[in-house]
């Protein structure tokens, strides 16, 4: 099997906690993580509020500073990356947030939002600027003739396509999503689940995806990691999880999600 | 609770020490030479010489400062033999002009100018309060605007202007009040509030057109708040719910702002003090000022610090008192 | 059997920059004695605008057309003052964010025991002990102690319960609950669910659930009401819906929920 792409181990992050008059408490978030992904695979990473789920994919996107753990990427120790390093790494690995609205800047046109991260890392466009904007609305299913709009003219789900838009703008191996698909609509969300998964069969890079929620994990990833507490309580292939999940907490997971009598499911089917 | 009470006091220590370095270092040493000042027109060389020695001004910086921070919390004395003249703590040295103990003339102002604080401060609480709240409750109505357009046009309004206006209006022209002066209460309760009642409505004036505005987005905030929704769910009377549910939530915040307010007016009102003349702490801040007087000038500028410092740590305790989320588990 | 609540051609308009503006058009349903309706939808459907009008509760310059009656009596047109005697007594609601809907000022006990007390009077005592029951019977462990708490002392699923417990506390006919567990984990939405169904079964109270979510109204709903855009688009039966949508779009939503337990079966 060739190299991973990206190779966490013991990942680890505690927070100092200020109690309102100053006594201090060490609350352990994140608790030795440790997962491999590969070039093209998604890993899902599940697990209630509290989980630590989004702090892993924050010390992975290096937004924060593990206190313990290495992080490797294409086989380079990145976990104390610094400048030109980091630059490069950041160019790599690419993130799409919850809100679509608050991670878009309000007075930038979608060009320029799309355009920012080239111009960060410096990179210039083959057939030029406006043309790679055209064509990145097109991938993510926008109509190209609005790159003049504003965030606000959008709704939630276009909103979230332009924030994928802007992930795929430097050519990422990683892509990573938090809770990317959460805050839309149910119709909605089953749309940009399936535009991530053709970009990625297009593309070939590789998925992080953030959720609470199972059942959306199932239509997407290759993999998946169950957190409670910290800690990742049970990781394997996605199929297996749901079938033949091995840890309580998974369990317990899984049979509390709300589910449409199956029977009725089936006689609509039969009917549709 | 202890522990932290004990490490805000210390803090506070620590800010207070760096005033008063700060303000000893500019006004000792960026200012002309106290002896000189204090020597007058008709002076000799060596006379200048004697008051640097009494002064302790011919030492270095450092020792100076010790002296004053000694002299502060001990006392201490000036020359020696037949002339020492003895500073019993807490010492601010003397007066340049007057030749009085400053802290003397501290205690003997600081009433008046606490007067002016505490009256304004009540007028402006309830004009500014009762005002905003009515704004919020008939926001966008004629209520709403006309209040808001009154607290615009008040704030813009320099005290000393609405001063001689009032002045000319109730005391020169329509003869209903005294002229403004220091009136101890114990000569005579009427004649004290006539005497105090301008200094407050000037001072007043400002804060109320403020606090005014401040209260009107508070409320409307509180009022846009889920819980006042649930209130409303539940049935309770609109009195209730404004009472209860929207007034503590959007006042609570307030109390932090006048706490800041009203400390700093303790260490002196300075332009109402002056435009009526009171004898004040204001007043005297900036008579000090005007004649370079430094002894007053630092002792004032202490005295306002220590009100601002100490009224900060009073507010933040109060907070934990009324918002139960800052509390102590 | 006559019906607790009836709904007939619900029109909640709001004037705006644009001009006027439907967010509920010609909605109609009814709930009975101990039922639970679901009304489900996306953003922007009308389905909170239409459960915040049965209170009473829309927002400033809103104006209502239709019927509302809740045991035969008509609701709309009703001053304000009158409502009041509706609201909490009669009907009650519950929200989708427990920690803003609970007043961050006071502790649990006074907000549960200020409803009580609106209503049916009587001394603070009395109603701390009905407090105590309430908090019991949602299943707040220790109730004495922790109705001396303030909401943030709590956690999400617990604070959901206290609204539940304050919902409750005058046995209304008919209790709205307005997403009431879209902002909690899975494991807390599940018992929250259980939570509300075992106290319908106890209490016999109506219920109007609205959710964007079919499956959890499919697992407490016996009659749901598709809507979207403000518009009612299917209203029928639990089973009906889910089994034999007849229309479009309640099709297309049924087919955007993932599936869990598909690939298992097979």
């Amino acid at each position: 099997m060739s190299e991973p792409l990206l190779r966490a181990r013991d990942l680890t992050k505690r927070f100092t906690v200020r109690g309102p008059f100053g006594r201090k408490a060490e609350f352990t978030a994140v608790d030795t993580v440790s997962f491999d992904l590969r070039l093209g695979e998604t890993l899902a990473v599940v697990g209630e509020s509290g989980s630590g789920k989004s702090t892993t994919a924050r010390m992975v996107a290096k937004l924060m500073e593990p206190t313990g753990g290495t992080l490797e990427f294409e086989g380079r120790d990145v976990t104390r990356a610094k400048g030109a390093e980091l630059a490069g790494f950041r160019n790599d690995v690419q993130v799409v947030f919850q809100d679509p609205f608050s991670s878009l800047n309000p007075r930038h046109t979608v060009e320029r939002i799309l355009l920012a991260p080239l111009i960060y890392q410096g990179i210039q466009p083959k057939g030029g600027k406006r043309a790679l904007a055209r064509e990145l609305m097109e991938r993510v299913g926008l109509d190209p003739d609005h790159s003049q709009r504003y965030p606000a003219q959008f709704s939630g789900g276009q909103a979230q396509r332009i924030g994928i838009a802007r992930a795929l703008a430097v050519d990422p191996k990683l892509v990573i999503c938090d809770e990317a698909v959460s805050a839309l609509d149910v119709s909605v969300r089953a749309q940009v689940i399936e535009l991530l998964r053709r970009l990625q069969r297009e593309s070939g890079f590789s998925y992080i995806f953030i959720a609470h929620d199972l059942a959306v994990v199932r239509q997407i990833a290759h993999r998946v990691a169950v957190m409670s507490e910290g800690r990742v309580v049970e990781q394997g292939p996605c199929e297996q999880i749901f079938t033949d999940p091995a840890d309580p907490y998974t369990r317990t997971l899984l049979a509390a999600i709300p589910r449409i009598d199956p029977e009725w499911d089936r006689r609509r089917r039969a009917a549709g | 609770m202890a522990r932290y009470l004990a490490g805000r006091i210390a803090g506070l220590a620590l800010i207070l020490f760096m005033v008063c370095l700060f303000t000893y270092l500019i006004f000792f040493q960026l200012s002309p030479d106290p002896a000189v000042m204090i020597c007058g027109k008709t002076c000799t060389p060596e006379r200048i010489v004697q008051i640097r020695t009494i002064l302790g001004l011919d030492e270095p910086f450092l020792s100076q400062f010790r002296d004053f921070l000694v002299g502060l919390f001990a006392g201490r004395d000036y020359g020696s033999g037949a002339n020492l003249i003895h500073c019993p703590a807490p010492c601010l040295g003397y007066s340049f002009q007057t030749s009085q103990s400053v802290w003397e003339m501290i205690v003997d102002r600081l009433p008046v100018s606490a007067t002016v604080a505490v009256g304004a401060a009540v007028l402006w609480l309830l004009a500014g309060i009762g005002a905003g709240l009515l704004s919020a409750v008939k926001e966008g109505t004629w209520w709403d605007r006309t209040l808001m357009g009154l607290a615009l046009g008040g704030a813009s309004i320099p005290n000393y202007v609405l001063a001689l206006s009032l002045q000319y209006v109730l005391v020169v022209h329509l003869q209903i009040l005294p002229f403004p002066s220091a009136v101890a209460f114990s000569d005579g309760p009427v004649l004290w509030f006539q005497s105090y009642l301008m200094p407050w409505v000037v001072l007043a004036t400002g804060y109320a057109c403020l606090y005014a505005r401040l209260t009107r987005a508070n409320v409307i905030d509180t009022l846009a708040e889920n819980f006042m929704r649930t209130a409303r769910a539940k049935g309770l009377s609109p009195v209730l719910t404004m009472r209860r549910h929207a007034l503590r939530p959007a006042l609570t915040p307030i109390t932090t702002i006048f706490g800041m307010d009203f400390a700093a007016l303790l260490g002196g009102a300075l332009i109402t003090e002056t435009v009526f003349g009171l004898n004040g702490v204001g007043k005297m801040a900036a008579d000090s000022i005007a004649k370079n007087d430094q002894p007053v000038i630092m002792a004032v500028t202490l005295l306002a610090a220590t009100f601002v410092v100490v009224g900060n740590v009073v507010v933040d305790l109060v907070y934990t008192g009324l918002d139960p989320r800052v509390r102590i588990r | 059997m006559s019906e607790l609540l009836v709904v007939e051609g619900l029109t909640v308009t709001f004037p705006t920059t644009r001009g006027l503006v439907d967010v509920v058009k010609e909605v109609s349903f009814t709930v009975g004695r101990d039922e639970t309706v679901g009304i489900v939808g996306e953003s922007g459907s009308g389905k909170s605008m239409t459960s915040l009008a049965i209170l009473g509760l829309l927002p400033r310059g809103a104006v209502t057309r239709g019927s509302i009656r809740l045991d035969g009596v008509e609701l709309l047109g009703r001053t304000d003052r009158e409502m009041r005697r509706v609201r909490g007594e009669q009907v009650s609601m519950i929200f989708q964010d427990p920690l803003s809907s609970l007043n961050p000022y006071y502790t649990v006990g006074l907000q549960i025991e200020e409803m009580y007390r609106a209503h049916r009077g009587g001394s603070r005592k009395a109603a701390r002990k009905i407090v105590t029951e309430a908090l019991t019977q949602v299943g707040i462990p220790e109730p004495e102690r922790r109705a001396s708490y303030y909401p943030h002392q709590f956690s999400g699923g617990q604070r959901q319960r206290i609204m539940i417990a304050m919902a409750l506390v005058c046995s209304p006919a008919l209790l709205i609950a307005d997403e009431p567990t879209t902002a909690l984990d899975v494991t807390v939405q599940a018992q929250i669910l259980r939570l509300l169904a075992g106290l319908q079964r106890e209490t016999g109270t109506g219920m109007v659930f609205v959710t964007h979510d079919l499956a959890v109204i499919s697992t407490i709903a016996a009659r749901v009401l598709v809507m979207r855009r403000g518009e009612q688009v299917e209203y029928g039966t639990a089973e009906q819906i889910f089994a034999e949508p007849r229309h479009e779009y309640t099709r297309m939503l049924l087919e955007s929920i993932p599936r869990i337990d598909d690939e298992v079966a097979s």
